[in-house]
């Protein structure tokens, strides 16, 4: 590889890369002729600054370890119009998955809400805990008061093989 | 018409007046809704963090809904709609996808079946119920209301998955909400996003993005909001005056599911349908209704 | 006994660095029936052709082999060769050492001279059964048949028919000038486009030799090259040719209106009128799907009856059908341009004011609806800034993938139009993915874009949407700034690509033109053959190939009419003796042959026979292609190619493997 980042001093990750690629699926998603459809239409450019087009085109050049760690890449609002827009059947938003899922590999910053939902599910099979309602008349109402049914847990055997799944490496 | 349900998480703990008005209007209209063996996440959140782990409890949902014996399976929630329909497809294929999964859930007990359809309220209204139906069943019409409909980004995009509705320009939800006799309205932020998947991580900038909408369409001057998914009832409704500082405006607007619509053209008590539980303003569209 | 000569070329150093052609010539001396073996530097030249015909007259060689490039490049030279030193043209066998051997084995130069001396072998092998070929000339149609009559097929009619052919053109719309006629000016020049249209226009309805059917079709092409039968269905105007003197009083006095197809449905046309502003022939028509009397078939209304001095309206007019023989057919059917509404994001067909380049086209036009004024559509008044966005239809798998090459240029010209039009205090961007002038004097154009103050923006909108004031607004990120802009703009104009036609499906039938994967007509060759289409005596010109802009266009029509002048001018058609040949003896006429055969070359043959009427293949001379098909699928081997029969191929297999086994190698 002959490319250096001379701001960071970064050269292409060949292995990152290869990481990233392999948790995609489908290899038309790093398709990207920069044409900005993406970064135009963005949900969360103007208030957070991301740029699918610029993270498209640091994974196609192999600048992948940088953007593993970044904050940025937890910005995507997940509206799926750059999935929906790009003329080359690319699709920002599932490389964005494929980075978060290789910062979680690599324990980078990963928001806590979403690990506290992961070991929700593990403790109950639902991602949130049972919520008290205030209504705006100061009223408080939960499943039972509204007659609502009870909700079923799963069986242990749930935790086990989910635990399994995630410890599962996507190759 | 019978099919299972599976209702997601937010649902089933907070946004419980969607789980009534759903339970109130369906079986008014023919269709009985069998609730599945036990309540899991669909895979939803956890697609940040392993996406063959999210695959997985996708799968198990529908292999949730094999069991019950039943062919449809209706997914009321836009974002578990998106999980489960973008894993079906990944495992038609990819075959080891399919495979392996498969194998955890015979660890668990449980068996996937691919031929489950997988429907949203709004198709199932729109499609398979039908507007006639709905016209005939309807006893209270909506007269001289304005409306604007929020059909939600992940049952429209992408549509190469195949989704609810076309992603430019969907109309089923407004469809729906005219043969109850209302008026939609068109507006500029129609595809916008309520920005619900932001509140994992920038709360101000998912507050920013619903207070916006929330904002413009007051400036319409319609009478409500109306919505089919719990993240995006969560957003335009329940943090609607915490969406106030974000965008620096006062917001009230009325907010509400399209099943609470629904009941209320068909003579359901708003309290059956969890009326009193939405944090915005609907007694100003209340008061607007025929008695 | 044969006596063979066999030439090994160096090719210069092509085959030479690589293949030791000494050693080669040596091994082949050895061989049984060679007579005479060589080597020069290059074969093809003239002292070499000499050689070979003198070394045919001295020695009495009545085979020749010659060792050296693809044949592609000179079979047809060496065939003349012996052919004037008295042997059959097809008793030659040319072996390939360049592209089959000294190419791609440049590295191992010792397994290449192996090589090329088993090839070599082979060729002799072949040539010992190789049989002499006659040319068969059949009489050819002095007549050329060009389908369509805008810029292209204008150009092929006026080249063709100057070389003394004639020419009949066939236009479905009531006047030639096709898609140039609807232009403002053209790139780069900024050429008023119907100034240096319309007199070419008039040399079509001139030229003694042209014949000119409007509001005409192709319904049914019949034949073979130099002797096609094409009917021609000529569609009723209503109107009496040579009566009409244009004077368009008619149109005046018609009361029914309806969106006029030549602006866009910019502006309304009547039932009758004439079709464009220079039509050509100046000649009114009335829609049967919208004049009252012809609609609703009654005797109703007849205005313009009334008013038509020289009584040339006739309701009664029937269609004809005009059965034509040509020689070669010109296909120069145009394509149609994308139809933005496919693209709900951008607004196009919801938003009056964002519109395509080809409406843009006509707005500026002088003689289009708003006589030339640049107006946006919603309120009539000009606008304060303009946007192009670019790519639209065009590089976009989800619609057409390739690149339509016009749409950049067309965008320049029309900012710049808009320029000169509107004055400095417009505001005009082009927001583009790639900037592509690649043309003459088009990188020069680009500059002069910008030094009018027209301002680019690298990168595209994702939607486009309507602001509380009434303008159009979208967010457009720039990569030359890194910056996120709003953009606000009274008219955006789309750069919409050119797309295959819609009806492009018949013609390809009609014709027997297949289509290439992005919907446009096939060339037979993408590089060298890029004019004609893989059935002999059809040609292609103009986008219905492929989207290129008017220099490229002209071209390849006059291309093309060389093409045809060529194919037709002596009056016959040579005919290469490379096709299949039934043996009757053996047909049994179970038509798997006539099933398989691409080029409809077979046609079955009613014989008496023995007193029972039995049915025989029979290959049409003229439409075989000498594919094989026939031959390989024939269950009882009664079709042989002739000049690649079964067992000049075996030969030349036995020969790869024979002496090798004797020698003990691998």
């Amino acid at each position: 590889m002959s490319l250096i980042d001379l701001m960071s001093m970064a050269k292409p990750e060949k292995e990152s890369m290869r990481k990233v690629l392999a948790k995609l699926g489908r290899s038309e998603f790093i398709d990207c002729f920069q044409c900005l459809k993406c970064t135009s239409g963005c949900t969360a450019l103007k208030l957070l600054e991301l740029k699918p087009h610029e993270i498209m085109k640091l994974v196609r050049l192999g600048f992948v370890n940088e953007l593993a760690a970044s904050e940025i890449i937890w910005t995507c609002a997940t509206c799926l119009k750059c999935v929906q827009r790009c003329p080359q059947k690319g699709s920002p938003y599932h490389v964005i998955m494929a980075l978060r899922n290789l910062a979680v590999e690599r324990e980078a910053k990963v928001p806590e809400a979403y690990l506290k939902a992961v070991s929700q599910i593990l403790e109950n099979g639902l991602s949130q805990t049972i919520q008290k309602i205030t209504t705006r008349k100061m009223e408080t109402f939960d499943r039972t008061s509204l007659k609502l049914p009870k909700i079923s847990a799963p069986k242990e055997s749930f935790q086990t093989v989910f635990l399994k799944a995630l410890e599962e490496k996507q190759e | 018409m019978k099919m299972a349900v599976f209702w997601g998480c937010r649902i089933l703990t907070s946004q419980y007046a969607y789980e009534m008005s759903v339970r109130q209007v369906f079986p008014k209209l023919g269709v009985e809704l069998v609730d599945l063996r036990e309540a899991t996440c669909c895979g939803g959140p956890v697609k940040s963090i392993n996406a063959f782990a999210a695959d997985y409890l996708a799968a198990r949902a529908l292999a949730l809904a094999n069991l019950t014996g039943l062919t449809d399976l209706l997914v009321p929630c836009n974002r578990c709609h998106f999980t489960i329909s973008e894993a079906k497809h990944r495992m038609e294929i990819n075959e080891r996808l399919r495979l392996r999964i498969g194998e955890l859930l015979k660890e668990d007990g449980l068996e996937y079946d691919p031929n489950i359809n997988i429907w949203h309220v709004i198709d199932l209204l729109h499609d398979a119920v039908g507007l006639e139906k709905i016209k005939e069943t309807v006893k209270k019409p909506f007269k001289g209301l304005e409306l604007a409909s929020h059909t939600g980004c992940q049952i429209i995009r992408y549509s190469d998955l195949g989704r609810v509705d076309d992603a430019e320009n969907p109309r089923k939800l407004d469809e729906l909400i005219n043969v109850l006799g209302a008026e939609t309205v068109d507006y500029s932020e129609k595809l916008d996003c309520c920005g619900a998947v932001l509140t994992y991580s920038h709360q101000d900038a998912a507050l920013s993005l619903a207070g916006s909408k929330i904002k413009a369409l007051q400036g319409l001057n319609v009478d409500a909001l109306v919505v089919c998914c719990p993240a995006c009832q969560m957003m335009f409704d329940s943090e609607q005056k915490d969406a106030e500082t974000a965008v620096g405006a006062k917001l009230d607007l009325p907010v509400l599911y399209y099943t609470q619509l629904l009941g209320l053209a068909l003579d359901i008590e708003a309290e059956k349908l969890g009326l009193h539980l939405n944090q915005s303003l609907v007694d100003k569209l209340l008061t607007k209704l025929p008695a | 006994m044969p006596k063979i000569g066999v030439y090994v070329c160096h090719c210069g150093l092509n085959i030479a660095d690589v293949v030791d052609v000494e050693k080669v010539v040596e091994y082949t001396r050895n061989l049984p029936d060679v007579a005479v073996a060589k080597h020069l530097t290059y074969v093809c030249s003239e002292p070499g052709q000499r050689m070979i015909q003198e070394d045919i007259r001295e020695h009495g060689l009545d085979r020749i082999v010659i060792a050296t490039c693809s044949p592609r490049m000179h079979e047809e030279t060496f065939r003349k060769t012996i052919e004037q030193a008295g042997l059959n043209p097809y008793i030659l066998e040319i072996v390939n050492l360049r592209e089959h051997c000294s190419w791609p084995h440049s590295e191992e130069p010792e397994k290449a001279t192996e090589k090329a001396k088993e090839l070599v072998r082979m060729g002799i092998a072949r040539v010992r059964l190789l049989e002499p070929l006659e040319r068969r000339k059949v009489s050819a149609e002095k007549s050329v048949l060009v389908v369509g009559g805008g810029i292209a097929g204008i150009q092929a009619s006026l080249d063709s028919a100057d070389a003394g052919l004639e020419v009949y053109l066939v236009e479905k719309a009531p006047s030639i000038g096709g898609r140039m006629a609807q232009l403002d000016k053209t790139f780069p020049t900024l050429d008023c486009s119907a100034c240096i249209l319309t007199p070419k226009m008039v040399d079509v309805a001139k030229h003694p030799n042209i014949k000119l059917f409007t509001n005409s079709e192709v319904t049914n092409v019949k034949g073979f090259v130099g002797n096609y039968e094409v009917s021609v269905l000529k569609k009723p105007r209503y109107v009496d040719e040579d009566r009409c003197v244009g004077c368009e009083l008619c149109t005046k006095v018609c009361p029914v209106k309806f969106p006029d197809k030549f602006n866009e449905s910019l502006s309304h046309t009547r039932a009758i009128s004439i079709y464009s502003p220079h039509a050509v022939p100046k000649i009114a028509i009335i829609n049967p799907n919208h004049c009252l009397r012809l609609k609703l078939n009654k005797d109703v209304c007849g205005k313009c009856l009334e008013t038509c001095e020289p009584k040339a309206i006739n309701f009664e007019q029937q269609p004809e059908t005009i059965q034509l023989k040509v020689g070669a057919i010109v296909i120069a059917t145009g394509s149609e341009v994308f139809d933005a509404s496919e693209m709900p994001e951008f607004g196009y067909g919801r938003f009056q004011n964002v519109i395509s380049n080809i409406e843009f086209e006509r707005i500026s036009d002088a003689s289009g609806p708003t006589g030339g004024k640049i107006l946006c559509p919603k309120n009539g008044e000009p606008p304060k800034t303009i946007v192009f966005v670019q790519c639209v239809g065009s590089r976009d798998k989800r619609f057409h993938e390739y690149c339509c090459r016009v749409g950049c240029m067309v965008s320049l010209k029309q900012a710049i139009l808009a320029r000169e039009k509107l004055g400095k205090n417009v505001s005009i961007y082009i927001c583009f993915n790639d900037l592509r002038a690649f043309g003459k004097g088009y990188e020069e154009f680009y500059r002069r874009a910008r030094d009018l103050d027209i301002n680019f923006v690298a990168g595209l909108p994702s939607e486009i949407r309507n602001a509380a004031n009434g303008s159009l607004c979208f967010d457009v990120y720039d990569r030359g700034t890194n910056k996120l802009f709003e953009m606000h703009s009274d008219l955006v104009v789309l750069a919409n690509g050119l797309v295959p036609s819609s009806d492009l499906g018949k013609i390809s039938e009609l014709f027997h033109a297949s289509r290439s994967a992005d919907g446009f007509l096939l060339e037979a060759h993408p590089k060298l053959r890029p004019l004609e289409s893989a059935t002999v005596g059809v040609f292609l010109a103009g986008t219905c190939q492929g989207p290129k802009d008017i220099p490229d266009t002209v071209a390849q029509a006059s291309g093309a009419a060389a093409k045809t002048i060529d194919l037709l001018w002596s009056g016959e058609i040579e005919l290469e003796p490379l096709k299949a040949v039934v043996n009757k003896d053996l047909c049994s006429g179970c038509r798997i042959c006539e099933s398989v055969c691409p080029y409809v070359a077979i046609e079955m043959k009613t014989e008496i026979v023995d007193e029972i009427e039995r049915i025989r293949a029979e290959v049409v001379e003229a439409m075989c292609q000498g594919c094989g098909l026939c031959a390989s699928a024939c269950p009882v081997d009664a079709i042989k190619m002739q000049h690649y029969t079964g067992e000049q191929i075996l030969a030349q297999v036995h020969a790869v493997f024979e002496e090798t086994e004797k020698v003990g190698g691998s």
